[in-house]
């Protein structure tokens, strides 16, 4: 009786609707997408095609020579060795940074989810505010610090500032994601026997898989395009790839060589859009994911 | 096995006193049984003797061994939690030999000792499995099994059947009956379930606001309540109040029920009343107290039989329970179904007051010791 009062939407009315969403989906995904195939095409054409004017035209002839040029020989600066050798640096900083700044803020937010002590709210609170410090207000003590402790210009340097600005962000993420595990668990492990970190090691860390994808993901694009720190913070040998970039594009002799510039632009946001790629998934299900099921 | 002496022990949070010095010692195998309303302190008693949280003064011995400031896992206890709390990264087999492996006991040991808890428990067959692939009363089974794989001096049970269904509670509670029967191991369990309290217990102790009201053996303190709240929390139905006049009759001091017929209630230690002559009091008595007319009961001492206006019933299948208003207090009778009672009909009722209690109704403190 119901179900005929119920008025069911005609089927072309469902379809028009349909359209019209995927209509909008694609028309967003287009304006998102633009500047990258423009940046794509530059970088294939040579310097007289770009010249013509025809930004949106697909590339006469199919050439690689800029990728080779901005990897290799293209120069930054006074040297012209390409951005390969600053892309290394830059995994030099990404790595360490990423790893220590995931495990640390894994151990804090361990201890004041699961180990609550007196003042544990206050600290956390305290680490909190380190989430909203402008970069810029830290550059002059920061320096100073780096130059006190004899890591200034260095990789060591750049790695210890990531880490210290990363720690604020990866204990809140840590944190959150553990107050959904129940302390009993704590309480069940102690009594068996085991300690502090076999507690961490054997039975927390293995139900972290999903916060520790979003904390990695997280850190890895915050520092691989952190350009101010780079800038700041590092020696003529240290420079990370979004310096080098930046070099590399005011660096001119004679005519602006734009296919190099985007080859090299690609070139420094590949790592990024790799994680994002094979990790992506997990990022959404990771911060969504919560109760620990058992 | 070990016996369990708690002295005096007393928990503070900053003003609030959680633990107000409670005194409980009980033998090696014995079943205690912590009950009492929620925020009474039980589970950070609880958490106390398992060393989880530090006592503020008084001390706690197993086995004769002051573990007072002993870490959890030197006291050589097992506890098996509400939410059970398994580890949700391990399997069954290795959630129940976590504990074993923490103690450094060799591979080969350690499978001998699951085998066993699993062949104990009935769980061989989910050895392999990870508690999100279990039922809730696998996972239950799962946690008791891992605190029989230590073979520890002490049990704590922290609230184990709360999250089951009704089905699976009462076949869980006759199985960790049978078990303790089996094992004889000395056991501190927790509940807030009253039924569970005095089918399982050898002895219970009832708790509120951080005191022990009392100790006893679950018949103790059902028979015998030491004051108002104890009586009021174990049983079910509960036990009715009725206030009552003392007022001197054929048997010395008795207390006067404005029934129809007015009626007057001996009492064996009537000599307690005398006393408080012309006051009223709290009678405390069990619905089972109040029947229908029972042939093979007449005549007997404390047995009156009187007239009562039924207001309503409740057939409960075994017994029908006759509800009425005495003294202004509502008053649960259990009757014969066979019985006749009529809601708005006078009938009779036998009272049997051999078993009555009397409460002072301001202190809550029974009048008759």
């Amino acid at each position: 009786m119901s179900n005929q009062t119920i008025k069911q939407p005609s089927k072309v009315l469902n379809n028009v609707l349909r359209i019209a969403l995927y209509t909008v989906l694609l028309t967003m995904a287009a304006i998102y997408l633009m500047p990258f195939v423009v940046m794509l095409l530059t970088s294939l054409k040579d310097v007289e095609e770009i010249r013509s004017g025809t930004l949106l035209s697909l590339p006469s002839t199919l050439g690689f020579e800029s990728w080779q040029k901005a990897w290799s020989s293209a120069c930054t600066g006074s040297s012209c060795e390409g951005i390969s050798p600053y892309f290394l640096n830059s995994f030099q900083i990404v790595l360490p940074a990423v790893a220590i700044s995931t495990l640390l803020g894994a151990l804090n937010g361990y201890v004041i989810s699961l180990w609550k002590f007196k003042g544990s709210d206050l600290f956390f609170a305290a680490l909190l505010i380190g989430c909203f410090i402008p970069f810029q207000v830290i550059l002059l003590p920061m320096a100073r610090t780096l130059g006190w402790l004899g890591i200034a210009n260095t990789t060591t340097g750049l790695v210890f500032v990531h880490v210290v600005y990363g720690v604020a962000f990866t204990t809140l993420f840590f944190r959150n994601f553990y107050q959904s595990i129940p302390e009993e668990l704590v309480k069940a492990a102690r009594l068996d026997g085991a300690g502090f970190f076999t507690i961490f090691y054997r039975i927390i860390l293995p139900v972290s898989i999903p916060i520790i994808v979003v904390t990695v993901i997280w850190q890895f694009t915050q520092i691989w395009n952190d350009f101010l720190f780079g800038v700041a913070f590092s020696g003529f040998d240290t420079q990370p790839v979004t310096v080098a970039l930046n070099n590399l594009v005011n660096t001119s002799f004679g005519g602006k060589e734009y296919n190099v510039d985007m080859a090299a632009a690609i070139i420094a946001a590949l790592p990024t859009l790799a994680v994002y790629v094979l990790a992506g998934k997990y990022f959404v299900r990771g911060l969504t994911a919560g109760a620990v099921k058992g | 096995m070990a016996n369990l002496v708690i002295d005096n022990v007393k928990k503070r949070y900053g003003d609030t006193e959680i633990l107000k010095g409670i005194n409980i010692s009980i033998a090696a195998g014995e079943f205690l049984i912590l009950v009492g309303p929620s925020g009474c302190g039980k589970s950070t008693l609880m958490n106390s003797i398992a060393g989880l949280e530090e006592v503020s003064e008084g001390s706690i011995l197993i086995a004769d061994q002051d573990v007072t400031h002993s870490s959890p896992k030197d006291r050589d206890i097992a506890m098996v939690f509400q939410s059970y709390a398994l580890y949700p990264n391990m399997t069954v087999a290795q959630n129940i030999s976590f504990g074993l492996e923490m103690r450094k006991v060799p591979k080969e040991e350690r499978d001998v000792e699951v085998e066993r808890v699993a062949e104990l428990l009935q769980i061989n067959h989910l050895l392999n499995r990870k508690p999100a692939q279990l039922s809730g009363g696998q996972r239950q089974r799962v946690a008791m099994g891992r605190a029989l794989a230590r073979r520890p001096q002490l049990y704590l049970f922290d609230e184990p059947l709360s999250n089951l269904d009704a089905k699976l509670r009462v076949e869980m509670r006759t199985e960790i009956k049978k078990l303790h029967k089996k094992l004889g191991t000395t056991i501190v369990y927790v509940t807030h379930d009253q039924v569970e309290a005095m089918t399982l217990a050898d002895r219970i102790a009832v708790m509120r606001d951080g005191e022990v009201q009392q100790l006893g053996t679950p018949q103790e303190i059902y028979d015998n309540p030491a004051n108002l709240f104890v009586a009021g929390f174990m049983g079910s139905p509960a036990m009715n109040f009725i206030p009552a006049t003392v007022v001197t009759g054929d048997d010395g001091a008795m207390l006067e029920l404005a029934t129809p017929n007015k009626t007057l209630l001996p009492f064996p230690k009537h000599e307690s009343l005398q006393p408080y002559l012309g006051k009223s009091l709290l009678l405390g008595l069990r619905p089972e107290m109040i029947t229908e007319p029972q042939a093979h009961k007449e005549g007997q001492k404390y047995v009156t039989t009187t007239a009562i206006e039924v207001e309503v019933t409740e057939p409960m299948g075994a017994d029908t329970m006759v509800i009425t208003r005495i003294n202004n207090a509502e008053v649960n009778c259990r009757s014969n179904p066979a019985y006749p009672a009529d809601a708005g009909s006078v009938i009779n009722m036998m009272f049997d007051t051999s078993k009555a209690v009397v409460f002072n109704p301001t202190t809550g403190e029974r009048v008759d010791v």
